[in-house]
């Protein structure tokens, strides 16, 4: 215990009363008591319990705490491989991401209005209570909603149409027995849903999140449908604006890993006029698009919707055909099936319990 | 914003009044290592400084899906729409038009926009139980006068239109009375009337609906071609005050929309929501509907539609997008006691092509 005062992890106010009530060493601390420091130092009660406490947790050895801190590579694949993802039951799309939406990462969607942003974040939500031994998570989703899109109504079509797949699915005695419990109102319960209607309110609710997650250590799957709308209107600032989006997606990337959840973050599209010619691109400028681990694009051709893989560090660019249907997300009619073997290849993680395919089903 | 009511220690409070913050929004926007710099805090304090303050601004906590479904958080989820007044167009619908959100209403002139606003006008005002809101309805015209004529007609046939309603109930409704008329002429005029006059009539509960008719016209006049991202601008911000008014007071906003010809073929950079087929799509380009929650379009078909021998020129009525309906359609016709939908068994129609 060597440390010098000045070199410990205090607020530096009360470092200078420490200094100059004669405290130099942290060893001089450590065999105080709260009430004799708050008189000798001057400082409050709280602050004095603080520092004996930090000056505690301080003394494990050095070693120990490298240890704990630090993991080999091999240590991290078997933690992701743990973790698993979420299907989408679109599997052209699941096979797209490397088996759904990894959890412990944020995900991008952006898409024009009406191509399906909402309706897959919906779809995930529903998907992330299937049961583990379908190949689920069997956990709940948080769902914070600025836009006012979020209808109850078709939640309840798609954990309708979501239980009616798995009682197709069905096989062995221990399916059939968590398919027992598996009821509309029984995914509906772990759905929580918050409305923020501007930006302070969804910054408050980022702020709380930590402690919703401690307390609900169910929960996968938190949803901001969208992160753009609050942010997109009067911001005359808009380096304040690239700042607190900046803040937003460091703080919900931490709690993505540290609560083991996914974060799913829905983005608008914009038109950007360049050399004459205008395109969509995602909306919230350049920097922001940094700020998501994988960023999937949304868009039309002609009738077809199809869905872009623009940025991944784990799979490789692909564009893959969806549709909606009144069951929810779902493959496209006509797009080929993909065979077993093919998929064995594409899904490197080698997730080997059951996956919900839609082929099961013939 | 007052300190005090926090849940903190005295310490952490006086802190923030010595750095003189005004309210909670400013809290929020500063970064937790610059709150440390400036109240000279530690990092747990700011921690604690930060979920408190944020508690403080948090309107209501999660709630589930299932009590939404139940109907135990009216202020979240209604559980009961704004209907039509016909049961085809609200079994389109799925109930009518959802209580929270801006539906826009786009077609050609003389597809029939109007005539769905004023039918929409007279059904707010009918009590909860028969698809209304027990209120009346704002009409912001923009480009042509009001209708009175017209409404006056449909006021005097609402008997035929809703034959389910007992008569003395439609008697007793004074319908012109609670329809308020506004003219805007300008963006500044839209503008005052939507952020003084209309809080004032949602608040005091004298309406729940609003109908800008169109939002399209004023828009489209006051700015030039290469004004686009001022124009962005100001519609960002008309359309955020309606938002906040609907969900504020849960009342429908309409929005009658113009649309645009379609020149060249498929551009990427313009978005046509999967309509190959039309040659107009809504106006105003993608800022304008990534603020709509529910897209109608409104298309004038050839041909004609019978009813009881009176005849009327179809239209389509289609759901380009929607949270919670599929892409349908359905057809509708325009008669003297309003709008009715024509269910899909009842074929009277001669064949006919589409606009």
């Amino acid at each position: 215990m060597h440390r010098t005062v000045p070199s410990l992890p205090l607020a530096p106010s009360v470092k200078v009363k420490l200094i100059n009530a004669g405290f130099q060493l942290a060893s001089d601390l450590i065999d105080m008591r709260p009430l004799q420091l708050c008189k000798e130092a001057g400082i409050s009660q709280e602050e004095a319990v603080e520092v004996l406490q930090m000056l505690r947790d301080d003394g494990q050895p050095h070693q120990q705490r490298a240890a704990t801190e630090s993991l080999t590579a091999l240590d991290l694949l078997h933690q992701e491989q743990a973790v698993g993802s979420i299907v989408t039951f679109c599997s052209a799309l699941d096979d797209a991401l490397g088996g759904g939406v990894p959890v412990g990462k944020t995900t991008e969607i952006c898409g024009a209005p009406g191509v399906g942003k909402t309706q897959l974040c919906m779809q995930l939500a529903v998907d992330v209570q299937i049961p583990v031994c379908f190949g689920g998570l069997g956990g709940k989703a948080l769902y914070i909603d600025t836009e006012g899109s979020f209808l109850v109504q078709r939640v309840a079509d798609m954990a309708e149409a979501a239980v009616q797949h798995c009682t197709l699915l069905a096989e062995d005695t221990e399916q059939r027995q968590a398919l027992e419990e598996l009821t509309v109102e029984k995914i509906l319960s772990n759905l929580f849903l918050v409305r923020c209607h501007d930006y302070v309110e969804l910054l408050a609710e980022v702020y709380l999140l930590p402690d919703f997650l401690s307390e609900h250590p169910e929960v996968r799957l938190v949803v901001i449908d969208s992160i753009a709308f609050p942010f997109r209107h009067d911001f005359e600032d808009l380096s304040q604006r690239t700042r607190l989006l900046n803040g937003l997606a460091q703080q919900l990337i931490q709690l993505a890993t540290q609560h083991s959840v996914a974060v799913i973050l829905t983005n608008q599209m914009t038109t950007r006029v360049s050399n004459g010619q205008s395109k969509l691109v995602p909306a919230l400028g350049e920097s922001w698009g940094h700020a998501a681990t994988q960023r999937l694009i949304l868009h039309w051709k002609g009738l077809r919707r199809l869905a872009s893989l623009y940025k991944s560090p784990s799979q490789m660019e692909a564009t893959i055909q969806y549709q909606i249907t009144v069951q929810g997300f779902r493959d496209a009619p006509d797009e080929p099936r993909p065979t077993t073997a093919s998929s064995a290849v594409s899904s490197p993680s080698g997730n080997h319990s059951k996956r919900l395919r839609m082929e099961d089903l013939s | 914003m007052e300190w005090e009511q926090l849940d903190l220690n005295p310490r952490i409070i006086a802190a923030v009044k010595k750095v003189n913050f005004r309210s909670a929004k400013e809290i929020l926007c500063v970064s937790g290592p610059d709150l440390q710099r400036l109240t000279r805090l530690s990092k747990t304090d700011v921690q604690r400084l930060l979920c408190a303050v944020a508690a403080a601004v948090r309107k209501s906590k999660p709630v589930t899906a299932l009590q939404l479904i139940r109907g135990e958080c009216p202020v979240l989820e209604a559980g009961h729409r704004l209907s039509f007044a016909c049961p085809v167009l609200d079994g389109l619908m799925r109930g009518g038009l959802p209580l929270r959100g801006i539906t826009e209403l786009a077609g050609e002139s003389s597809a029939g926009k109007t005539q769905f606003c004023l039918q929409l006008c007279l059904s707010v005002q009918y009590p909860q139980e028969n698809g209304g809101l027990n209120s009346g309805a704002v009409y912001i015209c923009t480009e042509d006068s009001f209708p009175i004529k017209r409404l006056r007609q449909l006021i005097t046939q609402q008997p035929q239109l809703r034959p389910d309603l007992p008569p003395a109930l439609i008697r007793s409704r004074h319908f012109c009375d609670n329809i308020y008329i506004e003219h805007a002429a300008d963006l500044e005029a839209l503008r005052a009337c939507v952020s003084q006059r209309v809080p004032v009539l949602l608040k005091r509960g004298l309406v729940r609906l609003l109908v800008v008719d169109s939002v399209a016209a004023l828009f489209r006049s006051e700015f030039q071609a290469d004004e686009a991202v001022q124009r962005s601008r100001h519609l960002l911000a008309f359309s955020n005050t309606l938002h906040r008014l609907s969900h504020e007071y849960g009342a429908p906003v309409v929005c009658v929309n113009q649309v645009t010809d379609v020149v060249d073929g498929p551009n990427p950079g313009r978005c046509d929501y999967g309509l190959v087929d039309s040659k107009v799509l809504p106006a105003l380009g993608i800022a304008w509907a990534n603020q709509v929650m529910v897209r109608l379009m409104l298309r004038r078909l050839a041909g004609q539609v019978q009813s009881d021998r009176r005849s009327s020129a179809p239209r389509k009525l289609e759901v380009v997008f929607a949270p919670h309906l599929p892409r349908a359609s359905c057809l509708c016709g325009v008669w003297e006691e309003g709008v009715r939908g024509i269910p899909d068994d009842h074929s009277d129609l001669q064949p006919q092509g589409s606009s």
